[in-house]
């Protein structure tokens, strides 16, 4: 969680328009679930995959990180599709293999065309981008609170955990089992205190309920938009052509 | 002259647990104000009167001579005036960016966008953190966190800037920096104000201290009679200021004349002991 989100604050990229970054994310999503896997959904991976760590330069330890968790699940569902299961007996099921390897081409595709835009861009870009797209503000507030308050928490709870790892508190299931419970409840009433002096922290700056702050927009590279929809328009051209 | 006065506040927490009982406090233009007294006295309680946050159940604070009213309007006008600048810096710090989370106070004031992001940059400068505009709140150091907080309050351009503890958690370079923008935003013409129980910050910080103990001020005036007189420090469970009395001590002895002022910070108790080799 906190790796993604440093990788988004600190890529060469996180200063690109998000109009870019989202044209090429999420064009490049529906592509790859409207045309076959072979090739473009292929290429759409293998596209998605090198703009993500040549062109951002995400690190590739964080990058095969995040693909793993994903990656382990799609296999294990692909799996069942190599199969079939005839009243009593399991038998490697027709065309099995070609119908596993379309879902997992197709699906990466996709997971690599989301990460990109996961890496590249902070969360508070993009709701900052769903709010200029309509997204109602009271929802876009909250959702940043929350998603500054999920390091807060972060914190004290790593911090908590670590005091009471400090005093044994954590040898034996049970006894862990019981600090875990503790470190829950003690959490809650912090939240609490946490959320009423932020609320005293802004009303201290004359806030009147409405959350707005000046953000810095990138400005949007004309050359560069062009480019990614020729690129899309391409993967397509071959997506009609194969097809 | 007189810019903000508290008037008798009495004040219980919630529960009943009294915290003010008719405190009484002045805030003179220009004249430093350490409001001095022990952890947990209920010195935070007291700046959260200062600016609106709390109300208390009776007296009252006049600004400028005008009783403070605390419809939402006359609360933002009142926080124009009166910056606060937490001790914990995350319960101020709420944006992404550090940029986002100081333009988030002039926009409330209704500056125009052009104006704020100047306010802004002006104020970055100012502190120092110029290179931080972009960062996001959560990946600063404690330190960071301090300044970008201060940036938040100073960016409204208070009368007033209010400090809860603020050089408490900060290291020696960090707190040294810190009172020397403090100084230069003085010079500005800010009023400051800091609560502490820092007893030697507030001999050579500060103008003014005023005692504060059990939710009362016990007396408020210049340092140096405040924090010469032993058994009224002991009624607060201070000792005197150590260069305080260092300084009493070269006086004793002959090193200091009668006449000149008493050393204020470390360069100038060096120097009554001759000039520092070098």
């Amino acid at each position: 969680m906190s790796a993604i989100d440093r990788t988004a604050h600190l890529n060469p990229w996180r200063h690109r328009s998000l109009t870019e970054k989202a044209v090429l994310a999420l064009g490049m999503l529906l592509l790859a679930m409207i045309f076959p896997p072979f090739p473009t959904g292929a290429l759409i991976a293998g596209i998605m995959a090198s703009v993500t760590l040549l062109g951002a330069r995400v690190p590739v330890r964080t990058w095969i990180a995040c693909v793993l968790a994903p990656a382990g699940f799609l296999f294990l569902g692909a799996l069942t599709l190599l199969v079939q299961f005839d009243g009593d007996r399991l038998s490697w099921a027709a065309g099995g293999g070609a119908a596993a390897a379309a879902l997992i081409v197709r699906s990466l595709a996709g997971l690599f065309c989301l990460l990109f835009l996961a890496l590249t861009t902070p969360a508070s870009d993009l709701l900052a981008g769903l709010r200029r797209f309509g997204l109602p503000s009271e929802i876009a507030e909250v959702a940043l609170l929350i998603y500054r308050m999920l390091f807060l928490f972060g914190d004290t709870a790593k911090t908590m955990d670590a005091a009471q790892a400090a005093r044994l508190g954590h040898r034996g299931v049970r006894r862990r089992l019981h600090a875990l419970g503790m470190l829950l409840a003690s959490l809650l009433p912090r939240v609490m205190d946490r959320a009423r002096r932020m609320e005293m922290g802004l009303a201290a700056r004359a806030w009147d309920g409405e959350m707005r702050v000046l953000g810095r927009r990138p400005v949007l590279s004309m050359p560069a938009l062009i480019l990614i929809l020729s690129l899309e328009a391409g993967t397509a051209l071959l997506g009609v052509l194969a097809s | 002259m007189t810019l903000l006065e508290a008037k008798s506040l009495v004040y219980a927490y919630p529960g009943g647990v009294p915290a003010l009982r008719g405190l009484d406090l002045r805030i003179q233009a220009g004249r430093r104000l350490a409001i001095l007294g022990p952890n947990g006295s209920g010195k935070t309680t007291l700046l959260l009167h200062l600016n609106g946050t709390l109300r208390p159940s009776t007296g009252r604070i006049v600004l400028e001579g005008e009783d403070c009213g605390y419809s939402r309007s006359q609360l933002v006008a009142w926080r124009r005036r009166i910056g606060l600048v937490f001790q914990d810096a995350e319960d101020q710090l709420f944006a992404a960016s550090v940029a986002e989370d100081v333009s988030f106070g002039p926009l409330n004031l209704g500056m125009q966008d052009d104006e704020v992001r100047q306010r802004v940059d002006e104020t970055l400068v100012a502190l120092g953190i110029q290179d931080l505009a972009d960062r996001p709140t959560h990946m600063l150091s404690f330190g960071q966190k301090k300044r970008v907080a201060l940036a938040g309050a100073v960016a409204m351009r208070p009368q007033i800037l209010m400090l809860d503890e603020p050089t408490a958690g900060l290291d020696q370079k960090g707190s040294w920096q810190l009172l020397e923008v403090l100084t230069r935003l003085e010079s500005l013409g800010t009023t400051l104000v800091f609560t502490t129980h820092d007893v030697d910050l507030a001999y050579s910080f500060a103008h003014d201290v005023a005692l504060f103990k059990d939710g009362k001020v016990l007396v408020q005036g210049v340092v140096d009679t405040v924090l010469a007189d032993a058994g009224l420090l002991a009624r607060v469970e201070l000792r005197s200021p150590f260069l305080m009395e260092l300084g009493l001590k070269a006086r004793a002895l002959g090193l200091l004349a009668d006449a000149s002022p008493l050393p204020r910070n470390r360069d100038e108790v060096l120097n009554l002991f001759g000039p520092r080799a070098l």
